[in-house]
């Protein structure tokens, strides 16, 4: 079947036409936008490519299962928990070390997801909450979001590695939004 | 000033082909920056970005993705026919049944029509 026709559907609406014709194609169109994310995904937890290409199948057919059952919200998070969930039991039924990076995260993007709706508000107390930051944090962000530097040359810049600069940089975007959530709810 | 604002603005999807020209080192500084910006967004993106990036042949990764989505697919489509074969049994019976009754209604009214000759 040619996906490509189906690329202005959002995820949403595939879902919603799987759930009042109860046709599998569209989860096969649903569920192949996350290919490449699910392989990636799989392939950082088992270290394998051919168990990963094994995982996907996998949650292919657990997520088809599960969406006959029941009616999911938010689509990409829940792929994402399924699979995490699955690789994270392969891990642990192989009696694998799972390192405490994959043990958090999905808790991370529900709270990116809050929105600040007082964005007028928000700006002025953003550039105060900066200055708040730790320094490595503060130095991220700021040339990551106001100079506009790359991972690279952030990486250059400070001597940092990749890996840090992105987490001070998830961590400073984390914090600065709990900082300016705080303040606004004192005004 | 609308940098600042946009520190905390949640940036669109990263799309799968954005994601594999940002593997491949083939975007531009802008459009590399942007995807950095989404990729900090979403956990989902920025594990899978990991994993892809350990791949020892990433010409592999296009191949995979060829060779899962066509399972996929074939593991849909299958379960489609199952459900359109169900239907059709689902018919048939109706189809019986249906003739059944019209059998039975013309029978009694022949059966009716003989007693009262």
């Amino acid at each position: 079947m040619n996906t490509t026709k189906y690329d202005h559907i959002s995820d949403q609406e595939l879902l919603e036409k799987f759930y009042s014709d109860g046709n599998n194609e569209w989860l096969g169109i649903l569920l192949q936008r996350y290919t490449l994310l699910l392989l990636g995904t799989c392939m950082n937890y088992l270290k394998n490519e051919e168990a990963a290409k094994d995982a996907v199948q996998q949650i292919f057919l657990k997520a088809v299962t599960e969406l006959q059952k029941y009616k999911v919200d938010y689509f990409k998070s829940w792929l994402y928990m399924v699979a995490k969930n699955h690789c994270l039991m392969q891990l642990r039924d192989k009696n694998t070390f799972i390192p405490v990076e994959h043990t958090n995260g999905l808790i991370q993007e529900e709270a990116d997801m809050i929105e600040i709706k007082d964005k007028e508000k928000a700006l002025s107390l953003i550039e105060a909450s900066i200055q708040e930051l730790n320094n490595e944090q503060k130095t991220c962000v700021t040339l990551f979001y106001l100079q506009k530097k790359s991972y690279a040359e952030i990486a250059e810049l400070t001597g940092n590695t990749l890996l840090q600069i992105k987490s001070h940089i998830q961590n400073g975007k984390r914090n600065l939004k709990i900082l300016v959530e705080k303040k606004m709810n004192t005004i | 000033m609308n940098d600042l604002h946009n520190i905390l603005a949640q940036d669109d999807e990263l799309s799968a082909e954005e994601l594999l020209k940002y593997l491949e080192g083939s975007l531009s500084d802008e459009a590399r920056h942007k995807t950095e910006r989404k990729l900090v967004d979403s956990s989902f993106a920025d594990e899978a970005l990991q994993g892809l990036q350990s791949f020892k042949n990433k010409k592999d990764i296009h191949l995979y993705v060829k060779e899962l989505n066509k399972q996929l697919q074939k593991q849909t489509a299958a379960k489609k026919k199952k459900q359109q074969q169900k239907k059709i049994k689902g018919m048939d019976w109706l189809a019986i049944t249906i003739v059944l009754i019209l059998l039975l209604c013309f029978l009694g009214y022949w059966v009716i029509r003989l007693q009262h000759k």
